[in-house]
């Protein structure tokens, strides 16, 4: 565990450790030879598929008629509800959406029919030639009341609410001598990852299928296509090929049940992949919040006591609604601060507002943005200094968490503190000239890693050697952009040392090892845990092998660039091992659960936590109230940085998706309907937007810490927004509670303060 | 030709879209008006439009940069002349530009992107109302369309009122505005590639101040407002704004947060013309 | 003269060096067209309206969107994708800057962005000062956040040769798994 003596600092750069130049893997991606799924346009027999989605977001289905459609040029087959072989239902926690609707229809994407055709240019024309009846309901559209309208479900509309309890806030709300309360709005963010779903379904010649598609679990995917196709689990195989971004919105199944009732219907491949138009109606959003926070402290700025009602609004189908409450709460309760009582409370209701689900930050980083915002809001009403506000309440490292969990931080949280306080981003203020005001706020943000709350949530892996001798490690997590091959691959040469070009990693496959899905951070950590378990046994089954085809004692022999060395001289390749030695033999395995706090029955929360400290720059326009990010500087506390390239990355893609989310990206819904359908309409930061960012690196963690490695996936999204917020009330004296940032709203309060004054 | 032919004014595919290739502006006219066409040249802000609304024009009337006097930027006495099917990223970068309008680089870098200017003509823009109408309505522009007469050409405030229908602009003229002062600016939601909010430009000739805008209130010339600048001696600070934030309502500009945005990014570029001063 | 105009036209353009003739409607967008078959997937859909930069191409050298071209606008035209760069100067050296930064992802959009980068260098090469920035100000990346193209741009594409770390040269292509 950190102590409380100062953490090693480092800034990063995107240099590959040991100086080695750049990956392979980089070029193939720069040059295009990477083949995305939806890039897998050779497959001979390849038909498209494509998917009818509703008319109206809430209706009762009479009838769909598909027969007309099947005679259309070039269509092989329609299918519909009929045509669903297992359960026509899917779902990673609950299973409630349907693959096609049977009688109802709940949002405007939801699927009613599929086509497989020759041509992209057929599919349109044969969906259009279904021919389907609604009955329109009434909508729920507003999430405040949805618990009162029509039920769309089964036990209505609200589908779960949680509170989190601690002393007795009331009481305590009558000792705060200041006390504030806010109402907080975030958006409806859309992943818009560049890639939209696709992917293909295979038969294969034993009635079975193999899905070749962009997503974040293989195994899991593959035990839902099984259910879905009525097929025995052996008879799925899905491969999580590199996709182009997920962050979340490939985690429950998009194409594959369609696409895989299609490849057995027509016994052909088919590939469905979603236009952007389709993308934006269908696909899966972040959670918007509206939050009341209430938060008390007394007059030295202790804080005492803090309440939160919230309402999420999951949309049509639940998907992963209920973890989301779960870790918005847990992030609403302050895990970086001391409250003496709270009462943290949040409904979860269905809409017919789309569907949300999975999406970096995980409903943290919108708790987060309301728990700084408040903590900002003390500071002022006591005339004290928002950093000083928060060096009085930050935990120390010997402190449980905010669930009275044991918790384990890589640094104390007031050196993070007080490195985001040395930033040059603070130096002094440009006096306000022209149109541009400018300034500087900050905010922190804890993170928790893996699925928390004792979930199942273990993760496995496998090394051996391949036929042409390299060095070849599975697992089963997919890769959409984090790069954890590459850290893996560093992982691997720092302990064999051997090259990257020695090692190749193999993610994904629902026939290779089960790692658990590519969610909540989870995967560095398990990756570490897994490679310190099968490693050393691996190296001594190979030492083993080379012993019997050399003759020298496997204890003298070492692992080295390339193979198999005795004093300082390679015996044998890495090639030669494959070719002589028995490759059998050359295996091993390991399986890890994610670390939860020891001696815990049921542990609560989560126990390896991050922190990140966001220092943000802006200027405002004040004559419109646009708001530019000038720069970003982030703190991290996440364990050690196993590739820097890929951590820096990391950080600085999810902070910009925040700054995203902070100024420009929302997805409204008026009457049930998606109000953005495409990238000219849904704007997220170009080139232009992005600030300039810089990442520090705090480490306290011991060489003999047992969970040195964090995943840092999410971090870097967790304090942008209410960093931003500080800033512009730096540079106006407006603070912000609803995102994205309405320039209109924030022009009218700096005209009124100005015409006041 | 056929007379005989169907008009079918929209299909559900790109596979039914007619290409038609007239030979010459005239004969694309008459294609147009014929078969119902639409014109195309970069179509680089009309296919978003059909692929939205999967509606495509049954036939479409390919206009031709070659044909003289469509492409490329000259001067005269007149001032300066801009082939329509010019496209925005030869205006940005034509050394006739940076002397004429040298402050027109800086908005053309946030007009689209630079793929999307590639293709985009300044055509295309002013019939689209894009970032060009609010500086070429300031600047009076005037156009020459295909078919029309007047040497002076039409100009474009009055074309834009009216319904542009099948007109063919060849060109447009710029007068000679290297003495005048001219300031414009755009308001997007994000710093490149946004869709505008309002552009705003401001345009002192010496003796009188010309405003115009565009956006999502469409493009227009301010002119009640411009008459208020110029001739308003009496009027107080707050009449002129007052006058501004009605003459902007009335001509479509509804959110009156935007409406104070353009009030005062119409101040300060006032001031950067030297309005006042 | 109706249904001459509706049926495929035979395009002939010149793509990647190599002359091609197609039959195919009229509108068909070049994205489609490339992407046939598989042939040239590195010019992937993003949104189909011209409005992220990932399915650009170099048509006469100059990076633009595949969706917006139009297949009866290709005729006498020449075609760029990144397959057909493998040998370009200005291609090795922004791949050397997007590499050495790491300035991907997961690299869907990147070919897209090398081609915008690739145009600024030749725009270069005919004497015009063009900023890089601007030249990727068209290109959308949801991964990185744009921290690895700053640093390429800035470090290794800067037109200022002093201010070249010298890594942008074209090294050559490392080696490649099999």
């Amino acid at each position: 565990m950190a102590s409380d003596t100062p953490g090693r600092m480092v800034t990063l750069g995107a240099d590959a450790p040991d100086g080695g130049g750049p990956s392979p893997e980089l070029y193939r991606r720069i040059e295009g030879r990477l083949s995305y799924p939806t890039d897998l346009l050779d497959i001979p027999g390849l038909l498209q598929g494509a998917i009818l989605r509703s008319e109206y977001a809430h209706a009762r289905l009479l009838r769909v008629d598909a027969s007309r459609a099947r005679d259309m040029p070039g269509v092989h087959a329609v299918v519909t509800a009929d045509d669903v072989p297992g359960l026509n239902r899917f779902g990673i926690v609950v299973r409630d959406q349907p693959v096609f609707c049977e009688d109802r229809v709940r949002y405007e994407g939801d699927a009613i029919a599929a086509v497989a055709v020759d041509t992209r240019a057929q599919a349109r024309a044969a969906l259009a030639a279904v021919e389907v009846a609604y009955e329109p309901l009434s909508l729920v559209t507003d999430p405040m009341t949805a618990e009162q309208q029509v039920p769309l479900h089964e036990g209505g509309n609200l589908l779960a609410q949680e509170t989190f309890h601690r002393g007795d806030p009331e009481q305590a709300f009558a000792a705060c001598a200041v006390v504030v309360e806010h109402d907080y709005r975030t958006p409806r963010q859309m992943h818009a990852f560049m890639e939209t779903e696709g992917g293909i379904a295979i038969p294969d010649d034993a009635g079975g299928v193999h899905f070749r598609v962009g997503c974040q679990s293989g195994h899991r995917d593959a035990e839902q296509l099984a259910d879905i196709l009525a097929l025995a689990p052996g008879q799925v195989t899905v491969e999580a090929m590199a996709t182009g971004g997920a962050f979340g919105g490939k985690d429950e199944l998009t194409v594959q049940p369609a696409a895989g009732i299609l490849a057995l219907k027509t016994g052909c491949p088919v590939m469905i992949h979603l236009d952007r138009f389709e993308s934006c109606r269908a696909g899966m959003k972040r959670h918007p919040v509206t939050a009341r926070m209430t938060t008390g402290c007394d007059a030295d700025g202790r804080l005492l006591a803090h309440r939160v009602e919230a309402v999420l609004d999951t949309g049509a189908y639940a998907s992963l609604g209920p973890a989301v409450l779960e870790n918005f709460l847990d992030h609403a309760s302050a895990p970086l601060y001391r409250i003496g009582a709270y009462a943290v409370s949040g409904r979860l209701v269905y809409t017919n507002n789309g569907v949300c689900g999975a999406f970096r930050g995980f409903g943290g980083n919108q708790a987060t943005f309301a728990v700084e915002s408040q903590l900002d809001a003390l500071a002022r009403e006591l005339g004290l200094c928002p950093r000083e506000l928060r060096r009085i309440n930050l935990r120390s490292v010997d402190e449980p968490g905010s669930r009275h969990q044991p918790v384990r931080w890589t640094a104390p949280p007031v050196q993070v503190l007080r490195k985001a306080q040395a930033s040059s981003l603070w130096s002094p203020e440009t006096v306000p000239r022209g149109r541009w005001l400018t300034g500087t706020g900050m905010a922190m943000g804890a993170q928790g890693n893996g699925l928390g709350d004792g979930l199942p949530d273990a993760g496995g892996g496998r090394i051996s050697l391949s036929r042409e001798g390299r060095v070849r490690v599975e697992f089963g997590f997919s890769d959409y952009g984090q790069n954890i091959g590459e850290a893996i691959t560093h992982s691997v040469c720092a302990v064999l040392g051997c090259q990257g070009s020695d090692v190749e990693v193999m993610l994904g496959h629902s026939r290779g090892p089960d790692s658990g899905p590519t969610s909540a951070s989870r995967s560095s950590v398990l990756v570490h845990g897994v490679l310190a378990g099968m490693l050393p046994r691996w190296m001594e089954a190979v030492r083993c092998q080379a012993a019997e085809l050399t003759g020298y004692p496997g204890d003298d022999l070492a692992h080295g660039p390339g193979g198999v060395f005795h004093q300082g001289r390679q015996v044998l390749s890495y090639r030669e091992l494959a070719e002589h030695g028995r490759r059998e033999a050359m295996v091993a395995d390991a399986r890890q659960d994610f670390p939860v706090a020891p001696g815990q029955d049921h542990p609560v929360g989560r126990y390896l936590q991050l922190q990140i400290a966001t220092v943000a720059r802006v200027m405002v326009d004040r004559l419109t109230g646009r708001v530019r990010v000038t720069d970003l500087h982030h703190i991290t506390a996440a364990g050690r940085v196993i590739y820097p390239p890929g951590y820096l990355g990391q950080i600085e893609g999810a902070a910009v998706m925040g700054l995203g989310m902070t100024l420009t990206e929302d997805m409204p819904a008026e009457e049930g309907r998606l109000r953005r359908d495409n990238l000219d309409q849904y704007l997220i930061p170009t080139f232009h937007d992005a600030p300039t960012q810089r990442v520090d690196v705090l480490d306290g963690t011991p060489e003999d810490d047992p969970f040195p490695v964090r995943g840092v996936g999410e971090l870097g999204i967790e304090a942008v927004a209410p960093a931003i917020t500080a800033a512009i009330e730096a540079a106006t004296g407006v603070r912000i509670r609803t995102l994205p940032v309405d320039p209109g709203v924030l022009l009218t309060a700096i005209h009124v303060r100005e015409t006041a004054s | 030709m056929q007379p005989d032919v169907t008009v079918q004014p929209e299909v559900a595919g790109r596979g039914g879209v007619r290409v038609l290739r007239p030979e010459s502006p005239r004969e694309a006219v008459t294609m147009a008006r014929r078969f119902g066409g639409t014109y195309v040249a970069g179509a680089s802000w009309l296919q978003p439009v059909w692929e939205r609304r999967q509606s495509w024009p049954s036939c479409l009337v390919a206009l031709d940069p070659g044909w003289p006097g469509f492409r490329g930027i000259d001067q005269d006495e007149g001032g300066l002349t801009i082939g329509a099917l010019t496209t925005l990223d030869e205006l940005a970068s034509h050394p006739l530009v940076h002397d004429h309008l040298p402050g027109l680089g800086t908005l053309l870098d946030q007009v689209a992107g630079p793929g999307v200017r590639r293709l985009g003509t300044v055509g295309g823009n002013l019939c689209a109302g894009g970032d060009l109408s609010a500086l070429f309505l300031a600047l009076d522009a005037r156009l020459h369309l295909v078919g029309h007469h007047d040497p002076k050409g039409e100009s474009l405030v009055v074309w834009d009122a009216a319904d542009p229908g099948v007109d063919l602009i060849q060109s447009v003229t710029l007068p000679d505005a290297r003495p005048w002062r001219i300031a414009v600016d755009k308001l997007g939601h994000r710093e490149r590639f946004s869709p505008t909010r309002a552009t705003v430009a401001c345009v002192h000739d010496g003796e009188r101040v010309r405003l115009a805008v565009c956006g999502e209130g469409g493009p227009g010339r301010l002119s009640i407002s411009e008459a208020a600048l110029n001739d308003g001696h009496s009027l107080s600070g707050a009449d002129r704004i007052q006058i501004l934030d009605t003459e902007l309502e009335f001509r479509g500009w509804q959110d009156p947060t935007l409406r104070l945005a353009i009030q005062r990014m119409v101040d300060y570029l006032l001031a950067e013309v030297g309005h006042g001063v | 003269m109706n249904d001459l105009y509706r049926a495929p036209e035979p395009i002939t353009f010149e793509l990647n060096g190599k002359t091609v003739t197609r039959s195919v409607p009229a509108a068909t967008p070049l994205l489609d067209l490339l992407r046939e078959d598989g042939q040239c997937t590195s010019v992937r859909p993003g949104c189909r309206i011209g409005r992220c930069g990932v399915c650009n191409v170099l048509m006469d050298g100059q990076a633009m969107p595949a969706c917006l071209i139009m297949a009866w606008q290709l005729p006498g035209r020449r075609v760029e994708t990144v397959e057909g760069l493998a040998g370009d100067p200005d291609f090795l050296k922004v791949r050397q800057a997007l590499a050495e930064e790491s300035a991907l992802q997961c690299g869907y959009c990147t070919p897209g962005f090398a081609l915008s980068l690739v145009s600024g260098l030749r725009e270069r090469r005919n004497g015009n000062p063009v900023d890089l920035g601007e030249a990727i100000a068209g290109n959308l990346c949801r991964c990185t956040g744009y921290g690895g193209l700053k640093r390429a741009v800035e470090k290794h594409l800067s037109p200022c040769p002093s201010m070249s770390t010298g890594a942008g040269n074209s090294n050559p292509i490392p080696g490649e798994p099999e």
